[in-house]
């Protein structure tokens, strides 16, 4: 269970404050693919890496599993796994190494390693490469060696940065299998993305994000509902038309306080 | 509200997890072959190729000298008959003479009076060669008269000889080349050699006529060795062995901080449940060790090329390279590497890409340069400031060290302080990786560091306790310094200057960075109230407080026993001056002085402040430990390095404190035992006189009696199981915590 109350960060930029992330509230259940909708700059980032505790907020908090981020930052790292998709490999280690490392600083010993690498190796299809450098693996291959890293520790919670960007139309694919099967398999999902379409087929409820403020939030029913728009990119356009002028319509779910 | 904490496993050992955290580092680095380029080809191949360079030079120095041989033309077969029996006659005397320079100019070098590195090689090259040059004589037909074959150089030197067949003088005429040195060389050998021949002939007619030989004057040499005024191969030695090493650490370090930084795997790395702290020192420990391995290829490749060329003796002394000077020069390098490791990777820590990381080591480069030059000026000498100045000291030092000098106590100091540096460093280094900028990219900046936050916390992190153990150093030496001289000759001044310093820099500066990042004071600086019941602490505090001064006198006087005691007689002599102007002040002016003050301040400090931001990362044994060091340590550079034999007795005293404040979570009765510590040595040294004349085993009894000994020790025992029995429950709770809690709770 992911919780965000009123999260807001603010930075110091060349004197002048901005305010990145703007009073957000959001809540994803278990087993749910929860989508964090918007153009670049519009705080996507900076609120995953709340979620994460990289970022401390300016104000508000997030809860993960039950734990607040501010108060326990160590406990709410091991329930999260992150996806990014800028990220790069350790060029000089092998997949099976890049592996045993984050098994490590998750704090799990051998046997429970080398039992998940051999999981995620199957699962993933990593077997044919788990010992070669990783600068010799191509793009594909490296994704899969991401997408395994990021549930080594089998975290209850999974966020995804951009996870499709500069994959083709396989890679893609690959990373939408992967969602899937985190959602079967019951956990929390956030999907941060400006790639509207790979979204709808994507997630449960999706969040708009727009210079820092949630400006809809639900089901795609809802956002239809509120928006009047049938598509996310329609609904996109309309939203950045309207400028900053405060959406009415963002419901909240009810547990978020 | 506070929220549930989720259970937490942990299968790994904290130790375990740091070393998985630094092989991958090292894997990493090892690997990657720029990094092998630097660590093994650059000095294995460089030290033998300067070797052949210097060779090269000075084989050239000697043939620009002359060589060793000449060409000599002369004019007719008379004349070469004439000068080969001169040539005959004191070729033994002349190579005798050579000798006897050549041991001269050994001595001399070995002293420290080195001549240029070329001019070494080509002195050990004519020494080698054992013998005075040799004269080959031309006399055939096809040459032209002596003064043509020199101007066409053909030979190097032309001679007629002028008999006077009345036996008045022989006149012999040297044409020569005055724009050649071989040529000017074979002409100043001709000279000698008839010097020679005159002085022998001249005895033969003073012995016939039954004079004394003796010349009536002789000339005697006596080399002196001035420090600085030459360099020689010894002096660049140190410069280039620390520069190269530190090359080693430069590729690793930015490509483990900033180059992470640009391949985007940093945040990944930051989403590890394991603090930036644990990060940043598996990372400094890989550029450690791959500066602690080029250290040591340069040295090997030093000490292999310098023995290849047959220099042994003239750089490293009569006793060569051998494993003393192998093991000081090791000492020197580790804590250089150390040192520089340090810094490297604080710089690279604040750059968000290579090129910027690199932007900031080319300062860093040159700086380092600079005192490597300026060792090499007349009189720099590892002594006062210079051997507590980063970097300078540590040149000094190497210097020094391969000169064979006697190292005493400002090297203590340059080695002591140089691993403060090395702490401090590592907190900058902490910092500036933790940054918003490393997570953001691009906000950042140097203004962090004096933003103020505007959420606080309860206890300060342990890259937070060493900025300020690292602006404490710097602070405490140049204030008590200046406190020293305006107050020189007024104890009592200068003794209450001293304790306000101390409550200044032990308590303010904590106190201070309390409140600029927002935490709550007491638990920040320990002043929490202690667990355990109040009557047991007490009873604990005031034996320990009151009985542990006789095994520390002991410990004392062990520690000079085994040699370990201030080398230097003017400190030495500065120290007694000060504790007799001590004996002038009123007694309670000094207990509150010397007693009250560091006791409150240093244990609000170490025990406070530091304890607290170690024991958030560290396990309670490392944070004792590690604490209870920094305070001993910092006892020996209180006393400005005069006084190494605190060191064991300030650490032991440290972890006593440290174990209580870990027993009872609060500083209050490690603070007791403190103030009454110094309280009672200060009132027993102040009746010290009275105290003499108690029968205690002598008049010059040094040591106490056993009695007071067992007393001593029954009383710390007594004092431990109380204080252990009184936190038990805390006990157990700290034990457990240590075994089962996270990493980011120990």
């Amino acid at each position: 269970m992911i919780i965000l109350r009123e999260l807001s960060r603010r930075f110091e930029a060349n004197g002048r404050a901005v305010l990145a992330v703007d009073g957000v509230s959001l809540a994803v259940a278990a087993g749910e693919v929860y989508g964090l909708l918007g153009p670049n700059g519009a705080g996507k980032t900076t609120t995953l890496r709340m979620i994460l505790g990289l970022l401390s907020p300016t104000s508000g908090d997030v809860e993960i599993q039950g734990a607040r981020v501010t108060e326990h930052p160590e406990q709410v790292k091991r329930q999260i796994g992150l996806v990014s998709a800028s990220a790069g490999l350790y060029q000089w280690l092998t997949p099976r190494e890049i592996l045993e490392y984050f098994a490590a600083g998750y704090g799990l010993d051998a046997g429970t390693t080398n039992a998940r690498i051999a999981e995620l190796a199957a699962r993933m299809e990593l077997d044919a490469f788990l010992d070669r450098r990783s600068a010799t693996l191509s793009t594909g291959q490296k994704q899969r060696v991401t997408l395994a890293r990021s549930l080594i520790h089998d975290p209850p919670v999974v966020l995804l940065d951009e996870p499709t960007r500069g994959l083709d139309v396989v890679g893609s694919q690959v990373v939408f299998d992967f969602v899937r099967d985190l959602r079967d398999a019951g956990k929390a999902i956030i999907v941060s993305t400006h790639q509207l379409d790979e979204a709808e087929r994507l997630c449960d409820r999706f969040g708009l994000l727009h210079r820092g403020r949630l400006r809809y939030e639900g089901t795609m029913a809802e956002l239809r509902a509120a928006t009047g728009q049938a598509t996310l990119v329609d609904m996109f356009l309309s939203l950045l038309r309207a400028g900053d002028q405060p959406a009415t319509a963002a419901p909240q779910r009810e547990d978020v306080t | 509200m506070t929220s549930q904490t989720p259970e937490v496993v942990e299968r790994r050992s904290s130790w375990a997890i740091q070393w998985l955290l630094t092989r991958k580092e090292l894997r990493e680095t090892l690997r990657d072959r720029r990094t092998l380029v630097t660590l093994v080809a650059m000095p294995l191949l460089l030290y033998p190729l300067l070797g052949l360079v210097f060779r090269l030079v000075a084989l050239q120095t000697k043939a620009a000298a002359g060589g060793s041989e000449y060409r000599v033309a002369v004019s007719d077969p008379r004349d070469a008959q004439w000068l080969s029996k001169l040539l005959a006659t004191t070729d033994a005397a002349i190579a005798a003479e050579d000798r006897a320079a050549a041991e001269d100019g050994r001595a001399a070098r070995n002293r420290g009076a080195a001549n240029d590195p070329a001019g070494v090689v080509a002195d050990e090259l004519n020494a080698a060669a054992g013998a005075a040059p040799q004269f080959v004589l031309i006399d055939s037909p096809e040459m032209p008269p002596p003064a043509d074959a020199v101007a066409r150089q053909m030979v190097d030197v032309g001679v007629r000889v002028r008999l006077d067949e009345q036996g008045g003088q022989t006149a012999v005429e040297l044409w020569h080349d005055a724009a050649s040195e071989a040529s000017r060389g074979a002409r100043r050998e001709l000279e000698r050699r008839i010097a020679r021949l005159n002085i022998a002939v001249m005895g033969q007619m003073l012995a016939e006529r039954g004079l004394p030989t003796r010349p009536p004057v002789a000339a005697v040499a006596r080399p002196v060795v001035t420090r600085g005024t030459t360099t020689g191969l010894r002096d660049f030695l140190p410069l280039i062995l620390l520069l190269m090493t530190v090359t080693g650490g430069v590729y690793p370090a930015i490509d483990l901080t900033a180059g992470e930084r640009e391949r985007d795997t940093l945040e990944t790395l930051f989403a590890l449940p394991v603090s930036t702290f644990r990060i940043l020192l598996a990372k400094y420990v890989a550029v450690l060790a791959v500066t602690l391995l080029t250290g040591a290829m340069n040295l090997a490749g030093m000490a292999g090329t310098i023995s290849a060329l047959g220099l042994g003796r003239q750089v490293f002394g009569e006793s060569g390279f051998g494993g003393l000077l192998a093991f000081k020069l090791a000492l020197v390098l580790v804590v250089f590497a150390m040192f520089y490791s340090a810094v490297l990777l604080a710089l690279t820590s604040a750059a968000r890409s290579f090129k910027e990381a690199q932007a900031y080591l080319i300062p860093l480069m040159l700086l380092s340069i600079a005192p490597a030059i300026v060792i090499l000026l007349p009189g720099w000498e590892l002594a006062g400031w210079p051997s507590v100045l980063p970097l300078l000291n540590m040149l000094l030092l190497a210097r020094d060290t391969i000169g064979g000098a006697r190292l005493g106590t400002p090297a203590l100091a340059a080695l002591v302080s140089t691993v403060w540096y090395t702490v401090a460093a590592l907190a900058a280094a902490s910092r500036w990786f933790a940054a918003d900028a490393v997570a953001t990219g691009s906000r950042g900046g140097w203004s962090d560091w004096f933003r103020r936050p505007t959420v606080g916390g309860d206890v300060p992190g342990l890259s937070a306790a060493l900025a300020l153990l690292m602006a404490m150093f710097p602070a405490h030496f140049f204030a008590a310094g200046f406190l020293g001289q305006a107050f020189d000759g007024q104890p009592a001044a200068r003794l209450v200057a001293s304790g306000l310093l101390t409550v200044l820099l032990f308590a303010g500066f904590p106190a201070a960075a309390a409140w600029w990042r927002r935490f709550a004071w007491r638990p920040a600086l320990g002043l929490t109230r202690p667990d355990g019941a109040w009557a047991g602490v007490g009873f604990a505090a005031v034996l320990l407080g009151c009985g542990a001064w006789p095994l520390v006198y002991e410990v004392v006087l062990l520690m000079h026993a085994i040699g370990i005691r201030a080398v230097d007689d003017d400190k030495r002599q500065l120290v007694e001056q000060l504790v007799a102007g001590w004996r002038q002040v009123p007694l309670p002016l000094l207990i509150a002085c010397l007693g009250i003050a560091p006791g409150v301040c240093e244990e609000i400090f170490f025990r406070g402040w530091m304890f607290g931001a170690v024991r958030r990362s560290w396990s309670g044994w490392a944070t004792v430990l590690s604490t209870g060091l920094a305070f001993g340590l910092f006892h020996v550079i209180l006393a400005g390095g005069a006084a190494p034999e605190r060191l064991v007795p300030s650490t032991l005293l440290g972890l006593l404190l440290g174990w209580c404040r870990w027993r009872t979570g609060s500083v209050w009765p490690g603070l007791a035992i403190h103030v009454l510590h110094n309280s009672t040595l200060l009132t027993l040294a102040a009746y010290r006189d009275e105290l003499a004349k108690l029968p205690l085993g002598g008049e010059n009894a040094t040591h106490l009696p056993a009695t007071w000994l067992i007393a001593s020790a029954a009383a710390v025992l007594l004092g431990i199981a109380t204080l252990g029995w009184t936190t038990r429950v805390r006990g157990s709770a700290t034990s457990e915590e240590s075994g089962s809690a996270s990493p980011s709770s120990r």
